[in-house]
Parts: structure tokens; C-alpha cells; sequence
């Protein structure tokens, strides 16, 4: 164990240590500050308009309980985030190894592959964790502003706290699939463009609306199932079977890396 | 520090080749590769650019795998060493930092990734002489500073066995002397070298033995007097041994 612990931690230094992770990182939460911001007075606005029998209208002409679409806004918030972007940064993370050598000094470092492959799938569950933890406080802190003279204890209810665990095991989950998608194909640009790629088809509904089964087996289609409310979106299969394919795609995705990077030579 | 002194402060460790093949689809890049590498001593690992040098290294290493035959380190696997780096250091051609991390930061991680003390990060860039340029990202090092961060990176771990592609390569004259004063003095505490080169000046001034390597075969082993003999010099000895033969694979 303590051979995991040593690999791991020099994963994360790894990460921590790359300017690109810090750069791409940055840009993502600097973008969610921003349509945060951008968005903070239309919230406030909703929020002071909050009829006596507890209706609010933040889509024009829709009118909801507040407390429940209020936390659905702040889910979306955050989702938009998590499966755009969070992705992309898994991807940057694992397209370093295979830049100038790196991988090569990895197992030199660490020869064992499997162990390497956990330890860097572990790494990445850390740094997502705490790149998603961020994006969810910063969801949080507008809310509160826009909803502190309202019902400031909105945030800590029961619901909400589940939502932010199911939004936090989603981020490190679809992040995960990207890191395993990027080390399979040996690119950083490859592993963009595939998390894009399935962005794209979940985000149009594409296939949500034309062959569901197929869109339910998809990893970002899946988050989407998972955390939005069927009454607001189109969902191609209930929460529970997408909890089993976001899981079951993470799974073979990294077991399938692993096995590459047993099998091929370190270059 | 004596020779007999030395040995008694560190293992002895081998490294054996034995019968070892390498394949790329349908090239040979090594074939039925076999000898040993003796504590205590400088080997020189002799061959013409494209012999099979790095891809015997590098199987060595667990960096490739070897189609058949095996090459241990004091009798295993690379792979099965717990932390490799406190036994074995290696600079390997196509092995380095990425250029957007810092030198310091590049050390620290392999330091961590075998728990080797963050304090042997300082002292393996005073050696090489980096210790001014640690907090600069890579990208900037020039040809030089980068082997000489390669170098730092193989030192780490304070191995028993240093293993060294093309070491010299892009160092400048006060380095080339420096790698050859401190490789000598490693193997005279007892410590294992397996160096290889295509420099033959360089390695006639640095090796003890010396393994030629040509098309990816094994042509010559055996100490520097033995591979000399009958020839003005090593250059002279090498072309013998390899210089009828085109460099194509098998």
C-alpha cells in the first residue's frame, strides 16, 4: 500500500506541478465566476419577485415553487460546468504523459503498470474532487447572495446536499472517462475532442429525442439523466440505470488504459 | 575512498542479459542479446547509432518488452524492484521532463514517486550544477542543462546501479570531465555502471569494460585490454569488429 500512496502522491505533484493544468484550470473557474456574475442579477431579480404563495418566475412565463427551481438553477449552474469543462482538464492531465518522454520517466519511476495506472486514476479523482468542490462553492456563494434575504438556509437543506454529492461523483466520474479516454489514445487534442464530442450529442439531445436507448448508454447523457429532473428536460432513462452506465463507463475505460499501457512499450 | 572500502558500503549488484530479442513488427532491433555487467567496474556499452544500444537499455529498464530472453538486475526484474530508484539510476534517451514544469518540481516528483528524501532533491542539483536554474521551467534549459537534469534524475535515489545512455551528449567539456571523474569514482566504491556511447575517445577514458554491440548483436565482451588487443586504440578496435558489417536490420 504504502507503494500506492508513494505513486500517487508523485501523480499529484505531477499535476500540481504542470503550468498547463493551472492554466486550463484557471480559465474554467475564471469562466464560471464570470456567467455566475453575469447571471447574478436576473437571479436576484427572480428572487425579489417571489410571490406570497411561493412561486417564482426565472423563465419568463414559467412559474415554479421557488425553493425546488432555485436549487434545480443552482444544479445547472454547476452541471453546465462539470460536464463542459471539468473534462477538458482531465484530459490535459492525462494527454502530459504523453509529451517529450514523460511517460517513459513515469515507468521508470513507478514500473509496474497497473499501479501506475491506478495511482494516476487516483490522482485525478483528488484533483477533480477539489476542482468540482470549487466549482460548487462558487455556485453556492452566488446563490446565497441572490436568495440571503429570502431564505438564506435554502443551501443546507437535505436535497441540496444530496445534489452536490451527486454532482461532485459525477464530475470525478466524467473526468475519469476523459483521463482514460486521452491515455487511450495518446493525446491530449484526441481526448478533447472525443469529451467534446460526447458533450455535444448529451447537450443537443440529439439522440435523446430520436434513438434514447442509444443516448442513455452514453457517459455525459448519463449525468444529465442522473441529476436533471425529467420535468425540465428530456431524459433518455432513469437516475439509477445512469448511475450503472456513468459507473460502468469509468470502469472499463480505465481498466482499457491499464491494459494499454501494460501491453505497449513506454513511448 | 578505497576500492575494498567502497565495496563494502554498497551491494554488489549484476545486471544480466540473457538470450534477449527484441521485435518491432517485423525488425529485429536486438538478437539473442547476452552478457554481464560486473559490480566495481565501468562498462562500456560500444555501438554504431542504431546497433540496438537504447532497445537493450530500454528492455532492460522495463521500458519496452523484450520478445524473448530476460535482463535482471541483481537477479530481477526491473519491474520488480519496490522502488526501483534507490536501486537502479538511468538516463535513457526519450525519457524526460515535460517543458512546462519547473527542474526542482521534475526531481521532486520522481523523489516522491520512490520516497527518496525531498533533501536529495538540493543536493542532486548542487552536483550537476543546477541548483541556480531548479526554480526555471524546463523549456527554457538548453541542450546541456537538460542532461544534466537527466542525470540529477538518475542520481536520486543514491543507486547501487547507474545506467547511462549517451550521457556526454550536449555537455560541455567541464561536464564531460566532470561525468567521467564521478562515474569513475562510483564504480571504485563498488557500485555498478553500464554506460553506453558511440564516442569511442570518451569511453576509452572511462570504461574498464567494454560490450560491442553492432545490428543488433552482441560482437565483443571483455575487459578494455582484451577488446584493445592487436589495435592501436579502441576506435581502431571497434571498426574492426564493426566495421564490415552495414548497419541494417536483421
Amino acid at each position: 500500500m504504502s507503494v500506492l500512496f508513494a505513486a500517487t502522491g508523485a501523480e499529484l505533484s505531477k499535476i500540481r506541478s504542470s503550468r498547463a493544468v493551472w492554466l486550463i484550470t484557471g480559465a474554467v473557474i475564471a469562466l464560471h465566476l464570470l456567467i455566475g456574475l453575469a447571471n447574478i442579477r436576473n437571479t436576484t431579480t427572480a428572487v425579489e419577485g417571489i410571490t406570497p404563495d411561493g412561486l417564482i418566475e426565472i423563465f419568463a412565463g414559467e412559474h415554479r415553487p421557488a425553493g425546488a427551481a432555485l436549487i434545480d438553477l443552482l444544479v445547472s449552474f454547476s452541471l453546465q460546468i462539470v460536464v463542459m469543462f471539468l473534462p477538458i482538464i482531465a484530459a490535459v492531465i492525462g494527454g502530459q504523459e504523453f509529451r517529450e518522454g514523460q511517460l517513459a520517466q513515469s515507468v521508470l519511476a513507478v514500473p509496474r503498470r497497473g499501479l501506475l495506472t491506478t495511482a494516476k486514476a487516483i490522482a485525478v479523482v483528488v484533483f477533480m474532487a477539489g476542482v468540482a468542490i470549487l466549482v460548487e462553492l462558487i455556485s453556492n456563494a452566488y446563490l446565497f447572495l441572490a436568495v440571503k434575504d429570502w431564505n438564506p438556509r435554502l443551501l443546507l437543506g437535505g436535497d441540496t446536499l444530496a445534489d452536490h454529492g451527486t454532482l461532485l461523483a459525477l464530475a470525478v466520474l466524467v473526468s475519469l472517462v476523459s483521463f482514460a479516454i486521452t491515455t487511450l489514445m495518446r493525446s491530449t487534442l484526441l481526448g478533447i475532442v472525443a469529451s467534446v464530442l460526447l458533450t455535444a450529442l448529451a447537450m443537443t439531445q440529439v439522440l435523446a429525442r430520436t434513438v434514447p436507448a442509444i443516448d442513455a448508454l452514453l457517459p455525459v447523457s448519463a449525468g444529465r439523466n442522473l441529476l436533471l429532473d425529467p420535468a425540465d428536460a428530456d431524459l433518455s432513462s432513469s437516475a439509477g440505470y445512469a448511475a450503472i452506465v456513468l459507473v460502468a463507463w469509468t470502469l472499463l475505460c480505465t481498466v482499457a488504459a491499464g491494459l494499454l499501457l501494460s501491453r505497449r512499450d513506454a513511448r | 575512498m578505497t576500492r575494498a572500502a567502497g565495496a563494502a558500503a554498497h551491494a554488489f549488484v549484476v545486471i544480466e542479459f540473457n538470450g534477449v530479442t527484441k521485435r518491432y513488427g517485423k525488425k529485429v532491433a536486438v538478437a539473442e542479446v547476452t552478457f554481464s555487467v560486473r559490480p566495481g567496474k565501468v562498462t562500456g556499452f560500444l555501438g554504431p547509432n542504431g546497433a540496438g544500444k537504447s532497445t537493450a537499455l530500454r528492455v532492460l529498464l522495463g521500458l519496452d518488452h523484450a520478445t524473448s530472453g530476460t535482463a535482471l538486475i541483481d537477479g530481477k526484474r526491473y519491474r520488480d524492484l519496490r522502488y526501483p530508484l534507490r536501486t537502479v539510476g538511468a538516463l535513457i534517451d526519450g525519457a524526460g521532463p515535460v517543458a512546462d514544469r519547473r527542474g526542482f518540481d521534475h526531481l521532486s516528483w520522481i523523489a516522491r514517486s520512490n520516497r527518496i528524501p525531498r533533501s536529495r532533491v538540493g543536493e542532486v542539483l548542487d552536483a550537476v550544477g543546477l541548483t541556480d536554474a531548479a526554480k526555471q521551467r524546463v523549456g527554457k534549459y538548453s541542450l546541456g542543462m537538460r542532461q544534466r537534469l537527466g542525470i540529477a534524475v538518475a542520481l536520486l535515489g543514491d543507486p547501487d546501479v547507474l545506467i547511462l545512455d549517451e550521457p556526454v551528449n550536449g555537455l560541455d567539456p567541464d561536464g564531460i570531465r566532470w561525468i567521467r571523474t564521478f562515474l569513475r569514482d562510483y564504480a571504485t566504491q563498488g557500485r555498478t555502471v553500464l554506460l553506453s556511447s558511440h564516442l569511442m575517445t570518451e569511453m576509452a577514458d572511462t570504461a574498464d569494460d567494454v560490450v560491442v554491440i553492432a545490428n543488433g548483436r552482441i560482437v565483443a565482451h571483455g575487459s578494455l585490454p582484451e577488446i584493445t588487443a592487436g589495435h592501436p586504440s579502441l576506435e581502431a578496435a571497434f571498426f574492426a569488429l564493426t566495421g564490415e558489417q552495414k548497419q541494417v536490420w536483421a
